[in-house]
């Protein structure tokens, strides 16, 4: 009974509050200036933050003029204004923050991101589905029904999830490089480049590895392969990029070719490899770079050949020019 | 000729430009443009259709230059003994230059470079070598109608820059207008050693100049 009262009174307590600043809030907009309205809109997020977390009330019924506040101060500062599907699920997007300097608004992209990656938590347990979205939206806070959000379903949960591994590796790679740069590490031969940045890619699917067959089915399906296409190229022009490769002749498209020639089957032998830690597919993958470099160096070997053979008969050719006269200069 | 080094910190020690101002004649622009590095042509950016207009400009530039090269070393395999041929050697000296500034440019911004590439390896050494052993006066309307082209399309480029926004695109600017005006002067040079008396002339150039209008069509796509 005592818990009770006490409940009740913060509950008042908030309502109280929150009414005198809904009154301070449509007051503020039209007096202050920009500075002065950010302060305060700072401030009063900071108070309704505590008072949300105190009175646990998660009902959906928002004080209307923070919103007021919110979106006509906003109108100053950020351009996310235009972004506002959050209106029907407004405590999510505050109570995320830590109050005194998050974003005002995140974009919907933001949110749709934030969704997609928790829902990468269930995917062992729900597979790429659109499941696993509605289980990480409900993480989050929000209804199951935001899965309505994602038109392409699994699929945007595939892509999200390849982006994100793109991106980590982009990022790897980059500071690799600029420790070489820097002259901490030694730069590595391309052999060893390559390897290493497949396995380091590779690897960032062990833990969906299970349910990996089935995300790359999703990825080969019509409509998704515009998508999943740009996202292999991008990543091979990566890791060529940062292995240091400036070619602009022929070669840009056959070390490419090349490379995901050799991504593409090291990972469907990695869906089918049940050896520790993946040691065969590893070992496939050293032969498969072994091959690729027998190749270059067979094709370089081919070219000097020829080039010899070109050679000698143009020189048996001026030789029989000589000889039967031919040859005068014009 | 594939370029394989380690990726270098690109850095760019000053906001002076270089290179003149656009609009000053450089009596010495062939050596500064060779000399100068780590000054930054494409500006960066961030919107993926500006990206994707520059990046397809760039393409097809490298295109031309390498397809010009190709025409003068089909061309000097025919002349290259005779009188002509270190004038002939000099202009391909020039377009050697361009390509490699080409080549810089396509490294430096990850450009993809045309996949047409070979087959402009062969269309234009066969071009230069065929119409080089219609004697002298064939190389030169060759090398006329070329130019002409590859004039008409950096001026078609540069009106679309300037169009955009000059200012933002200064340094790209002044490349482009720097190597359109080696073109016309190859164009020139073409003309004072007796192009126009090929027989055959306003049709040889005439079908020349279709060809470079679809080689550049295809490239900008391709």
């Amino acid at each position: 009974l005592c818990c009770g009262y006490w409940d009740m009174a913060a509950l008042i307590r908030g309502l109280r509050a929150g009414r005198v600043l809904r009154g301070l809030g449509s007051v503020a907009v039209q007096t202050l200036s920009p500075q002065g309205s950010n302060v305060r809109r700072a401030f009063h997020r900071t108070i309704l933050l505590q008072l949300v977390n105190d009175s646990k009330s998660d009902t959906s019924v928002p004080p209307p003029s923070y919103h007021e506040v919110h979106t006509a101060g906003e109108s100053s500062s950020s351009s996310a204004h235009g972004e506002s599907s959050e209106d029907a699920q407004p405590n999510t997007s505050f109570q995320d923050q830590s109050g005194e300097h998050g974003e005002d608004y995140e974009t919907e992209e933001q949110l749709q991101a934030r969704i997609l990656t928790t829902a990468l938590e269930f995917v062992p347990q729900h597979g790429w589905t659109v499941e696993a979205i509605a289980a990480g939206a409900e993480t989050l806070g929000l209804s199951s029904a935001s899965t309505g959000m994602f038109n392409n379903g699994a699929g945007d949960l595939v892509l999200h999830f390849v982006t994100q591994c793109n991106a980590q590796l982009a990022e790897t790679l980059a500071e690799q490089n600029n420790q070489v740069q820097l002259g901490q590490a030694e730069s590595k031969k391309t052999a060893e480049f390559m390897r290493d940045a497949v396995e380091m890619r590779l690897r960032m699917l062990i833990p969906y590895i299970d349910t990996w067959p089935q995300a790359m089915s999703i990825l080969l399906l019509p409509h998704n392969i515009p998508g999943s296409l740009k996202h292999l190229s991008t990543m091979v022009d990566d890791i060529w990029y940062y292995a240091g490769d400036r070619s602009t002749d022929v070669n840009w498209y056959t070390r490419r070719a090349a490379l995901t020639g050799i991504y593409n089957t090291t990972e469907l032998v990695m869906v089918q490899d049940s050896s520790p830690d993946f040691e065969e597919t590893w070992a496939f993958l050293d032969n498969r770079i072994k091959d690729v470099v027998n190749m270059a160096n067979t094709a370089k070997e081919v070219q000097a050949t020829g080039e010899s053979v070109v050679q000698g008969l143009m020189g048996a050719a001026i030789t029989l020019k000589n000889i039967t006269g031919m040859n005068q200069r014009r | 000729m594939h370029r394989f080094v380690r990726p270098q910190l690109m850095l760019r020690d000053s906001k002076q430009p270089l290179l003149p101002r656009a609009g000053h004649l450089c009596t010495n622009h062939k050596s500064v443009v060779s000399s100068v590095r780590g000054y930054v042509v494409l500006p960066p950016t961030s919107d993926e259709e500006e990206k994707a207009m520059l990046h397809r400009m760039m393409r097809v530039d490298h295109a031309g230059e390498y397809g010009a090269n190709r025409i003068y070393a089909g061309q000097m395999a025919v002349l290259g003994r005779t009188q002509i041929s270190p004038l002939i050697q000099e202009m391909w000296d020039q377009e050697k230059q361009h390509l490699r500034k080409f080549n810089e440019i396509l490294a430096e911004n990850r450009v993809r470079p045309t996949l047409l590439l070979p087959l402009w390896n062969i269309a234009g050494f066969a071009l230069g070598a065929g119409s080089a052993l219609l004697g002298k006066e064939g190389a030169m309307a060759c090398t006329v109608a070329v130019e002409e082209s590859i004039s008409e399309h950096y001026n078609s480029q540069i009106r679309t820059l300037m169009e955009k926004d000059p200012e933002k695109y200064t340094e790209l600017l002044q490349l482009i207008k720097e190597f359109r005006d080696d073109e016309m002067e190859h164009h020139d040079t073409g003309l004072e050693h007796d192009a126009e008396s090929v027989p055959g002339y306003q049709l040889m150039k005439a079908i020349i100049q279709v060809g470079c209008k679809a080689a550049i069509y295809i490239s900008e796509r391709l």
